[in-house]
């Protein structure tokens, strides 16, 4: 069994690092920077930072912070919101970042994500999908930060992600989110079976055996994690010790 | 020539330097006496052009003493708090973030007895409907009324029609509901929410914890008009039963008095904070957003449960040029979840958009067909409701100055810019 990476999320408007509750609700957290440099701490396998409102605001604004993230902190770290463009990614990727995360471009335009994969290599694109269940069994990609319905089935949308050179999914439960009652490991099961790339489940981690249930229900290759690293729940060393408690490999780093 | 101004609002625009909201908000009014000749009041803004909304919001964070403000609360309770097995005190509501906090907290930290009370939304949302039970099953009791579903689409046609309102009749039932629900159950302490004052009614408002008796009470039932039409217009002319009127009808002012009936605004004593509703709603109770945001706003935690709401706001934007985003955003700026440059992008990007998305529904709910109205359909010029009415409807109900035809589309004279 290969290790399952956790990653700390950062959600990101302007100066601040927020957070809300099924992506409403965003509340201040304090400076994303702090926080970063806490998580790599800690033992973060990868970090995430996502300008969620980039598109509802018409911005993309995370240039500076990546730059200074990527002076300090040498693990992989991806972000995402309001990239829309090859010449996007390629300046946010001189920035420092080492991956994007697609989510509003790639369901209007889909081809954007064979061209960021045919440029920069499938290791660096990640589709980000936004989840919403519908029915059992049935979710919808949303975009804007959980705000626009796309249309899209989100199994569907996934497959064909990765038929176009997506080389990672990040899947985020708009149900879930910041609820702290665990992930949606039906969704993440499903998305995991329907591809071959990585799956990386993002929303409702509350506490460690969430992870635990994402991995062994859900098939989760990775796991994003937010509110509880916030708001101080838990750290990653403890989280990574429980996890391996209850059989899930992790990866240990070396002192940096 | 300078355009008219409808409504009596002011001729110039302005917009607020800290928030978003423009000089064109009306304050609050006594919507029963509501016709199409009534002139709005509309909010102050000072010599700074502060809008009296921030300004509050200025006295909420600077100089309202809290821990003084709560100690009233406590005594007011303690005041009124009932051993016997009785409820102390009504919280009207629509399970929605803001009366969930207000009923939950009353109950759990100051001990409390609620009777919560609900005036059904027009046309329940399946999330809304959702978040009302949840409230309900996080430990409340509730009465809902549902008035007449003929009588109060034909008053909120009327509404539509003459004053371009159609959330007036949610309006007029919901002020009235809970100080008679109090004179029913003989439960003189009402709790309402946050004050007007801090969406811009007059100022002074915001110094009293105590609801103007006059939104909710009246003397005499000449005097009520409901959808611009007089109660007895309504009953020699378009067939309503005068029972039927009963449930807009506010309380008596004779009998709120002998009962000493007190309305208090919980908001005067805790200080409050929308999102933080939403926090508290969620947590204690799995108040959920609607899974989507609402036409013409970015929002999805605010005023969600009732269909008609899509077109409340839409019709705010034609008459005074604010729409949902403006109303939204101003009062996020004003609570220090968003930043202005924030609120005046979300503005730009989706004020005054079209609310498709249930308008089919609406329309039909606004239909006056002759087999299910057989003297009122005679009334209207045009009885069924469809796009191409309700848009000429519209365009009847824009004040001149504040919108002007431009190459085939309504643009607003003086929309929200970057700066300034």
């Amino acid at each position: 069994m290969t290790n399952i990476r956790l990653i700390a999320r950062l959600d990101i408007k302007g100066p601040n690092l927020i957070k809300g509750i099924q992506l409403e609700g965003l509340r201040v957290m304090g400076d994303p920077q702090t926080h970063a440099q806490k998580y790599y701490a800690q033992g973060a396998d990868e970090l995430v930072y996502m300008d969620i409102v980039a598109s509802l605001y018409g911005r993309n604004s995370l240039h500076d912070i990546v730059r200074r993230t990527a002076e300090n902190i040498f693990i992989p770290l991806t972000v995402g919101g309001g990239l829309r463009s090859v010449e996007d990614v390629r300046q946010i990727l001189r920035a420092g970042a080492d991956k994007v995360a697609i989510n509003t471009a790639a369901v209007q335009r889909p081809a954007l994500i064979t061209e960021i994969a045919t440029v920069f290599g499938s290791q660096c694109m990640v589709l980000s999908i936004e989840a919403k269940r519908q029915a059992p069994g049935r979710w919808e990609a949303y975009t804007e930060n959980g705000r626009e319905r796309s249309g899209l089935d989100v199994i569907e949308w996934a497959q064909r992600g990765a038929a176009l050179g997506a080389g990672e999914l990040l899947v985020t439960s708009v149900d879930m989110e910041g609820t702290r009652k665990g992930f949606d490991c039906e969704l993440v099961r499903a998305v995991s079976e329907a591809v071959t790339i990585p799956v990386i489940a993002s929303g409702g981690m509350g506490k460690a055996e969430h992870l635990v249930d994402v991995v062994k229900q859900g098939h989760a290759d990775a796991v994003a994690m937010a509110d509880i690293l916030h708001y101080g729940r838990a750290q990653i060393g403890n989280i990574k010790q429980r996890a391996e408690i209850a059989g899930v490999a992790v990866r240990h780093h070396t002192a940096s | 020539m300078r355009p008219d101004a409808y409504y009596g609002l002011p001729t110039t625009v302005v917009y607020c330097k800290q928030c978003v909201i423009s000089n064109q908000k009306p304050n609050s009014a006594v919507e029963f006496q509501h016709t199409i000749a009534t002139e709005k009041t509309t909010i102050n803004f000072d010599h700074r052009e502060i809008c009296d909304a921030c300004n509050f919001t200025e006295r909420k964070r600077n100089s309202i003493d809290w821990p003084d403000r709560e100690k009233q609360l406590r005594d007011l309770c303690d005041k009124h708090r009932k051993k016997d097995g009785t409820y102390d005190c009504i919280v009207p509501g629509s399970g929605g973030k803001d009366s969930f906090y207000a009923s939950h907290i009353l109950k759990t930290k100051y001990g409390m007895h609620p009777l919560t009370v609900t005036w059904a939304p027009h046309i329940y949302t399946e999330w809304g409907w959702k978040n009302f039970q949840s409230w309900i099953h996080a430990g409340h009791d509730n009465y809902l009324m549902t008035p007449n579903g003929r009588v109060h689409r034909l008053l909120t046609r009327l509404a539509t029609e003459l004053l371009f309102h159609p959330f007036q009749a949610f309006m007029i039932g919901q002020k009235s509901l809970a100080p008679k629900m109090a004179l029913l159950f003989d439960i003189p302490l009402v709790f309402y929410g946050e004050n007007e004052a801090e969406y811009g009614n007059p100022i002074g408002d915001g110094d009293t914890a105590l609801r103007d008796p006059a939104y909710s009470t009246s003397e005499k039932r000449s005097k009520i008009f409901l959808g611009g039409v007089s109660t007895v217009d309504l009953t020699s002319q378009f067939g309503v039963d005068p029972s039927d009127i009963q449930p807009y009808l506010p309380a008596d002012p004779d009998r709120v008095a002998e009962k000493n009936i007190e309305v208090h605004y919980l908001g005067y004593y805790l200080k409050w904070h929308p999102q933080a509703c939403y926090y508290y709603a969620v947590e204690h109770g799995g108040f959920e957003a609607s899974p989507e945001r609402t036409p013409g706003t970015y929002s999805k935690y605010n005023s969600i449960d009732d269909r008609i709401d899509d077109l409340h706001y839409f019709t705010t934007g034609v008459k005074f040029g604010i729409g949902r985003a403006t109303y939204d955003a101003a009062q996020e700026i004003r609570s220090g979840d968003i930043t202005r440059a924030e609120g005046v992008a979300l503005v730009r990007r989706f004020d005054h958009e079209f609310p498709d998305r249930f308008a089919d529904e609406l329309y039909k709910y606004l239909s006056l067909t002759e087999s299910e109205f057989p003297v009122a359909s005679k009334m209207f010029e045009k009885s069924v409701m469809d796009q191409e009415y309700f848009h000429l409807l519209t365009n009847r109900f824009r004040s001149p100055h504040l919108w002007m035809h431009i190459n085939g589309g309504w643009q607003l004279r003086h929309p929200l810019r970057r700066e300034g």
